[in-house]
């Protein structure tokens, strides 16, 4: 049960990656392609890792720390390219 | 107040980096909490934090029901709309404010205006009367 979890778990973080990654070949504005990178990189990293945890629950420390650390950095590093992307010109 | 927070903050993030309990260990981190640099200029209530801390744990299974709804259903529009920073927030609580409208995944922080504004951009299927009270709204091509 906890296996199919997990691998569940996994499986939809893999699926968010692609998603949000190929919207970046698209022809669509950078911020548009900021917001699905985002969805891709935290929800998806946040899944697998949740889904190790499962499997793995001996190494839960690195794990937890994991999960923050991708929360408040994916996050904090978007609004960073956001606002760079936002102060070089009108050609967003 | 907001130096316990910060105490707490430290030492979590130290256990769960050396994952060890023993007192040595305990004493080591406690000493290297107290010895980093702190900022006590500015205090906000706690109050505020823990309700900021707490819309940051309900963001996140808002940000993936968005997330599967724009895997759904395509957003064709942005815009940009600016919005009111909420009174007396100190620096901390400002930043927990970005990440959090950040964090959702329609909407993200483009700048932070010293007179008290957000510019966001948001994603959103169709146009329509805006939500909350922006002050001007800007159009983008899409």
């Amino acid at each position: 049960m906890i296996d199919v979890l997990s691998y569940g778990l996994i499986v939809s973080g893999i699926i968010f990656w692609f998603w949000g990654t190929l919207p970046l070949l698209g022809e669509r504005s950078v911020l548009f392609k900021l917001h699905s990178l985002s969805v891709s990189d935290t929800l998806g990293s946040m899944s697998i890792v949740v889904g190790l945890l499962l499997k793995i629950p001996s190494e839960w420390p690195l794990l937890v720390l994991a999960l923050i650390s991708l929360a408040i950095w994916n996050t904090v590093l978007g609004y960073v390219l956001a606002y760079c992307s936002s102060t070089g010109g009108d050609d967003v | 107040m907001i130096g316990y927070l910060d105490l707490v903050l430290r030492l979590v993030i130290w256990f769960l980096l050396t994952a060890d309990f023993s007192p040595a260990n305990i004493i080591i981190g406690v000493c290297v909490a107290l010895m980093l640099p702190r900022n006590r200029t500015l205090t906000a209530a706690l109050k505020d934090w823990l309700h900021v801390l707490w819309e940051i744990l309900v963001a996140i299974p808002q940000a993936y029901f968005e997330a599967v709804e724009i895997m759904l259903r395509p957003h064709a529009k942005e815009d940009i709309v600016m919005e009111h920073v909420k009174p007396n927030r100190t620096p901390g609580l400002i930043f927990l404010d970005i990440y959090l409208i950040s964090f959702t995944h329609k909407t993200i922080v483009l700048k932070y205006h010293e007179n008290g504004l957000y510019e966001v951009h948001r994603v959103r299927r169709r146009r329509r009367a805006k939500q909350g009270k922006p002050a001007a709204v800007k159009r983008i091509n899409s």
